[in-house]
């Protein structure tokens, strides 16, 4: 029972860090329906630019994670307006094309920027253990976790509540109504695409601090980040936070019980179980759209 | 201006022609090296150890009189990618012999394509056993097998660190697994019960459930294959979970950047490794020195590999008095290089014998050599 708990212990931390992680994904899905395949890298220059501004900038890490957002929210913006806008309306496949490219490109940049070694984030927190009964934790996974919660909460209100919210749900339901309406969709994808950057960097920057972040993580990341969208449906908040949630107790429990070395087959299983029954996954927002 | 960029063309072309010019007095040796991809990092130590081998060399006027140019392959320790860049080695550049590829699935595929070519293949890194039991006439391996460690160290772990009840943990690949077999039964044959045998797949970011399991498990010590990365962010997880267990692994755990990763969770852990920086030859020392010098931070395992792989291969060219297939061969077969883990040999089935390996501990954030040993020749 103890070997229980602590497992479910894992598998929710493991599973809050995938859905933060996803966020981003579904969000520029389903509000822009581009299938972004540089979310990874997004990921991936989050964490490294937290490991440029904690340990050489030397500043703290709140300071550290204010800047991040900021750069990789303008970086979001400009994608956007560079090389997404071109794509817009040709359809679902170029945006994949473009992104795969990008994904490419940014790798590549970063390789010669900041080479193959991987580096850590200094955290806001230490990683001594922390012992509830049978359950052990650190400081900096509950800080975490609570991070992540924060950064769901904040984009839901963002979307839900605000002027700007209101704004990429209309262009998302119909862009032409919401033009006329006097809407400038231009400036709500560009929001809407750095928005979702910025959720991928700032998981980045997080989990670099509990891990370790190097050029080449944006695969795994990309690849987890796919099967909780497509498990919890593409564009869904709740599903993101669900398919996050039973991806990573469902590893824990596949790890705990059955063999560490075969855990990555959760994810795929998870997928085509999925795809088979449910293809618009557990919290379909298909119905929504116009 | 339009003047000054024709003029500029024109100096490019020029450049390019005498370059090509002097491209053909060089002796051409490819490397086929892991540089994107998720074992880039470890490839790219290998490809600073082979440039510092040949720069040495070149300053001392090379091979056969000439200089040696290295063309360096990024096969991203793919067998597809890899076997492209060995034919493309081949085919274009027309190397005279090779050095890579790394991974042992990589080279594994990349033999046949060299063997149909007979071309001489030198690897510093792959350890998997069997690759040097398929009579290969051209294929030669620098490097430690897992089963010649274990037989190594075994027997020194288990009388230093009195352990009773082992946990083995490795990386999901030919590599990780091998080690663990072979130690495991190394192990077993001392006396050493196995407490649990788990594996995880590269790039594995969290291992608490891992651990949990390993706490479970009532190990007094743990065996762990794993490169940087999984390595050290396991031994910070094990602190962060409260475990008091002796870690021993194998890997590339006695550098610098494991230590500055790993950070205080990496205080008191053993590592079984084929070298380490603070080997005490003057060999070595003489190599830390240059090596620290060029990129700013002590070599590791693999930028000894670089070094050592790059360093038999021209010298069996020297001794060949030629470029050809057949003669670097069988100098191959002839080496007895000294390099800064000691001296190697090979078996007449390609297998390096005589260096040394070490047991090192981490103390202080160095990796203190414990113990060292040659491996034996393989019966």
């Amino acid at each position: 029972m103890d070997l229980f708990l602590q497992f479910l212990a894992n598998g929710l931390v493991q599973g809050m860090f995938y859905a933060l992680s996803a966020l981003g994904l579904t969000l520029i899905f389903g509000l822009m329906r581009v299938v972004n395949f540089a979310h990874g890298e997004f990921y991936m220059m989050g964490g490294l630019l937290g490991w440029y501004v904690t340990s050489r900038l030397g500043l703290d890490f709140f300071t550290g994670l204010v800047l991040v957002t900021l750069v990789m929210a303008a970086f979001g913006w400009l994608v956007d307006r560079l090389l997404i806008e071109r794509v817009r309306h040709l359809g679902e496949e170029p945006g994949i094309l473009l992104t795969i490219g990008l994904s490419i490109f940014l790798v590549n940049t970063a390789m010669l920027i900041v080479g193959t070694a991987p580096e850590k984030v200094a955290g806001p927190v230490g990683n001594a253990p922390l012992i509830f009964g049978p359950i052990v934790l650190t400081k900096l996974r509950l800080f975490a976790v609570g991070c992540c919660a924060a950064a769901i909460v904040a984009a839901h209100l963002l979307i839900r509540k605000t002027r700007l919210g209101r704004a990429m749900r209309a262009t998302f339901q119909d862009p032409m109504a919401a033009r006329l309406a006097g809407i400038n969709t231009a400036r709500v994808y560009a929001s809407t695409f750095a928005l979702g950057t910025t959720l991928a960097a700032i998981s980045g920057m997080l989990l670099g601090s509990i891990y370790v972040v190097q050029v080449s993580v944006g695969g795994v990341v990309s690849l987890k980040a796919f099967v909780v969208v497509i498990l919890g449906g593409m564009g869904s908040f709740a599903g993101a936070i669900v398919g996050g949630l039973v991806l990573g107790i469902a590893e824990a429990m596949w790890g705990g019980y059955l063999s560490t070395g075969l855990v990555d087959i959760v994810g795929f299983v998870i997928v085509i179980l999925t795809l088979i029954f449910r293809p618009y996954g557990l919290f379909s927002t298909r119905a929504e759209r116009a | 201006m339009q003047k000054l960029g024709l003029i500029k063309a024109m100096t490019a072309a020029g450049l390019l022609i005498s370059a090509s010019a002097f491209a053909q007095d060089t002796i051409k040796i490819g490397l086929i090296q892991p540089l994107t991809g998720s074992v880039a990092y470890n490839g790219q130590a290998d490809v600073a150890g082979a440039k510092q081998a040949v720069d040495e060399r070149n300053a001392k006027g090379g091979v056969l009189g000439k200089k040696v140019e290295l063309v360096i392959e990024d096969g991203q320790c793919k067998p597809a990618n890899s076997v492209n860049a060995a034919e493309k080695l081949i085919q274009r550049d027309k190397v005279v012999a090779m050095v890579g590829a790394f991974c042992s699935s990589a080279t594994a595929a990349v033999i046949p394509v060299t063997e149909k070519y007979q071309m001489p293949l030198v690897t510093g890194v792959s350890s998997e056993a069997s690759l040097t039991q398929k009579g290969y006439k051209h294929f030669f391996r620098a490097t430690e097998t897992d089963a010649l460690l274990a037989h190594t160290f075994a027997k020194i772990i288990y009388n230093n660190l009195h352990l009773k009840k082992i946990a083995y943990i490795g990386v999901n690949d030919d590599w990780g697994r091998g080690g663990v077999a072979e130690f495991s039964k190394q192990m077993g044959a001392l006396g050493a019960s196995n407490a649990m045998t788990e594996y995880f797949d590269h790039g594995t970011t969290d291992f608490y459930t891992l651990l949990t399991k390993l706490k479970a498990s009532g190990a007094d010590g743990v065996f762990v294959a794993a490169e940087t990365q999984d390595g050290s962010i396991l031994v910070k997880q094990i602190k962060e979970l409260g475990l008091n267990i002796k870690v021993f692994g194998v890997g590339s755990w006695a550098t610098s950047d494991f230590i500055s990763l790993a950070g205080p969770a990496a205080e008191g852990i053993y590592a079984a490794v084929p070298y380490s920086a603070t080997m005490k030859t003057p060999k070595n020392e003489a190599f830390v020195k240059t090596y620290f010098a060029r990129n700013k931070e002590n070599p590791g395992k693999y930028g000894a590999a670089g070094y050592n792989s790059l360093n038999i291969m021209m010298e069996a060219i020297e001794r060949a008095k030629s470029t050809d297939a057949a003669k670097i061969t069988s100098a191959l077969q002839k080496t007895d290089y000294e390099g800064p883990n000691g001296h190697f040999r090979f078996m007449p089935n390609g297998q390096a014998w005589g260096f040394n390996a070490v047991l090192v501990q981490i103390r202080n954030k160095v990796p203190e050599v414990v113990m060292m040993a040659p491996i034996d020749q393989p019966q």
